[in-house]
């Protein structure tokens, strides 16, 4: 491959790397795993560049891509200790604005988020996103009809933790 | 009351900013990494599948069995097993480079799981095929021992201890030693191919029927 496309796409990458942060975020509990991820949705993100003919936003294209890696083709690697430290540093950042209550409640709803099973932290993920349902549902390959079920039952479900 | 996931949406775009920031050349040293998907494991173990059962014939030991056959009408048999054997095996081939190259990381994630399915599948039903086919070779063997009743050639070259045996009792051990061989040998390699792609496709299955629950 040529010098320009490795270029062209690691500009594109880099100004675009949250999307895939985020992802890792969701979908592992340490540093060295939110890595491994990274790098593997790079690795898959690079390999399918020359398909990408721009008809199509490249931080779209990167949504779809990332999440198939974390939810399908990402092997975990055997050898990392688990550890749940990270997570808590992303998410536990305090600011100002948020009273104590408030700063509770979003804790928790991370803690339920990152619970949540693979499928339903993709329909999340892609919702906090702002994406409409439209692209959640091509993005996952189900209906409309049934994401927007889906999605009301995991709203349920965050209600429910909030208020026992 | 405001929706919490109203909520939550808020304070995570508000959160862009607390990801880390990776460098043009960390990226770029990333590109030349190796990647480890599930999709890379299928294909090699899949190779694997289709390579390793046929090394068996290039081994000697087994070269010299076939040259057993060679004096009565076995060998046609064997030659028409051969030929039905190899364009199964072509088939298979076939198919699967078929299907593995509709996987796409650019598809979406119930299509992409369903196409990593379907190839797995054409290689379980070799996997499958293959084995049965060791089964019968080994029958076929157990056989042309059964009927053949010449084993000077053979006796010659085994050592001291199969020359004192008696030719009947020389035959029977030989066809159960055999038989024993292909069960454990078929047993094992089924084994280590489930355990494998057990092992390898448990998130994906996961998934994939959780993807397929929501359809209901």
């Amino acid at each position: 491959m040529s010098k320009e496309l490795e270029h062209a796409f690691v500009t594109e990458l880099e100004n675009n790397q949250n999307i895939v942060h985020k992802v890792c975020t969701l979908y592992t509990n340490d540093r060295d795993a939110h890595n491994d991820l990274f790098q593997e949705i790079t690795i898959q993100l690079w390999k399918a560049y020359p398909k990408f003919r721009g008809d199509a936003k490249f931080s779209t294209w990167m949504y779809r891509v990332s999440l198939n890696t974390a939810i399908t083709l990402y092997r975990k690697s055997k050898k990392r200790v688990q550890t749940l430290d990270y997570d808590s540093v992303i998410f536990k950042i305090k600011t100002d604005e948020y009273d104590e209550t408030e700063e509770q409640q979003l804790k928790l709803m991370y803690e339920a988020v990152k619970q949540l099973n693979d499928i339903d932290k993709a329909l999340v993920f892609l919702y906090l996103e702002d994406k409409n349902y439209t692209e959640i549902s091509e993005t996952l390959g189900i209906s409309e009809v049934n994401a927007r079920v889906k999605m009301n039952r995991v709203k349920t479900k965050l209600k429910a933790i909030l208020n026992p | 009351m405001m929706d919490e996931l109203e909520l939550l949406k808020r304070d995570w775009q508000k959160k862009e900013h607390n990801h880390p920031k990776l460098t043009y050349n960390e990226i770029y040293n990333m590109l030349w990494k190796k990647s480890s998907s599930i999709v890379k494991w299928i294909f090699i173990i899949s190779i694997l599948e289709f390579v390793l059962p046929h090394l068996l014939y290039l081994l000697p030991s087994s070269r010299n069995n076939l040259d057993l056959f060679g004096s009565n009408g076995f060998n046609y048999y064997f030659i028409g097993f051969s030929i039905f054997y190899y364009l199964v095996v072509f088939y298979f081939i076939f198919q699967f480079y078929n299907r593995y190259k509709e996987i796409t990381v650019l598809d979406n994630a119930k299509n992409l799981m369903s196409k990593i399915i379907r190839t797995r599948k054409t290689v379980k039903h070799y996997v499958i095929f293959s084995l049965s086919m060791i089964l019968v070779t080994v029958l076929l063997f157990m056989l042309g021992i059964y009927l053949n009743n010449d084993f000077t050639v053979l006796l010659e070259s085994m050592g001291e201890n199969a020359k004192k045996m008696s030719p009947e009792k020389f035959k029977n051990t030989l066809i159960i030693a055999i038989g024993i061989f292909g069960v454990i040998m078929v047993a094992v390699m089924g084994l280590i191919y489930f355990l494998l792609y057990g092992l390898l496709l448990k998130k994906l299955n996961r998934n994939y029927s959780e993807l397929k629950k929501l359809e209901l």
